[in-house]
């Protein structure tokens, strides 16, 4: 009996552990902003979701494309039709791993390299972007920002809009995670 | 309005001069008619899910296991159609933009159904009785899965 009771404190125990090396949110913010001489196009989601296995290192993250809200319904509508194909690819990913060291106990801020794949519409490249990292007991924030170049991604512009739409569009993650509790 | 000073007196007859200035009535009205086209589909409304009808009203469970059965199929079935879902309410989150986030039937693995902080004063007094643990209606826009299934510019329905 004894030793049932220890192996089920034991087996809370180990429980517990494994639940804190996951930290997640589905309220991450995501903003992308194009900006040229003709036009500045600023887009965001704030309904992200990503996860961090602080044993692994890993980040994983993936958004809506559909959710993305911008300043004209109109532009929504062509970033969403002609550009990201939303009906067919209707996802953006990245999964990577942190490949600075990092030390999540330490609490204080960290400048890490992550390098992974983006994949949005259909397309996956592999980027080494730059993310900045508060590592906490309950709490893990994290910015990153980095540029991708949409014809990287198939994504074709027309000429006749070429110049509206920057050749490299800047995005911006904000993201705030809690210990992930299946 | 005067557009015939534009044309010579001299050179052209009186037949002549009204075709010109026919044609440049016409060119006016039809320029006019360009811009406002262009400005209209430039600053066009955006969808109003309140003045929609719902292609398909289900519950958040029936939506789940759609979803959970096969991604592809419910994404190409739902997404960015108008939806009514009804669920119990798990949770219920404000979001960093003002938005209320209601989880239908699972925390983290339900429907999620947002509305817009804009549109939060106008169904306030609906929203009051939504409720942890209370039926919830929502009608909006579905927009895919991730853990959750994600639907948007939500408007509470009455009678749930």
């Amino acid at each position: 009996m004894n030793k049932l009771i220890l192996y089920f404190v034991f087996s809370l125990i180990v429980f517990n552990v494994q639940a804190q090396n996951r930290f997640f949110t589905k309220d991450a913010k995501i903003n992308f902003n194009s900006s040229t001489s003709v036009e500045d196009i600023v887009a965001e989601s704030n309904q992200a979701t990503t996860l961090i296995d602080i044993d692994k290192n890993e980040i994983a993250f993936s958004v809506l494309t559909t959710s993305f809200k911008f300043r004209r319904a109109l532009m929504e509508e062509h970033f969403n039709e002609n550009y990201m194909e939303s009906v067919k690819f209707p996802k953006a990913k990245f999964n990577g791993k942190i490949i600075s060291p990092i030390e999540w106990k330490s609490e204080k801020v960290v400048l890490v390299d992550v390098k992974g794949v983006l994949t949005m519409h259909g397309v996956s490249n592999e980027i080494i972007l730059k993310a900045q990292i508060i590592p906490g007991k309950n709490k893990i924030l994290a910015i990153t920002e980095f540029k991708v170049i949409p014809e990287a991604f198939g994504i074709s512009i027309p000429s006749a809009v070429r110049d509206k739409i920057a050749k490299e569009v800047t995005i911006k993650i904000d993201a705030a995670y809690t210990p992930y509790q299946p | 309005m005067q557009l015939t000073p534009l044309i010579n007196h001299k050179t052209l007859n009186m037949t002549k001069r009204k075709t010109v200035q026919w044609l440049l009535w016409i060119l006016l009205i039809g320029l006019i008619a360009a811009f406002s086209a262009i400005y209209f589909a430039f600053n066009m409304p955006r969808r109003n899910l309140a003045n929609e009808n719902s292609v398909y009203l289900l519950s958040a469970k029936q939506l789940i296991s759609d979803f959970r059965n096969d991604e592809t199929i419910a994404t190409k079935k739902y997404l960015d159609k108008a939806i009514t879902v009804t669920g119990e309410i798990k949770s219920i989150r404000n979001l960093d933009n003002h938005s209320i986030v209601f989880s239908l039937e699972d925390a983290m693995e339900g429907v999620s159904c947002t509305i817009d902080s804009a549109d939060i004063v106008t169904y306030a007094s609906k929203l009051l009785h939504y409720k942890t643990g209370s039926r919830g209606t929502f009608k909006g826009r579905c927009s895919g899965m991730l853990m959750d299934i994600q639907v948007i510019n939500c408007v509470p329905v009455q009678g749930n």
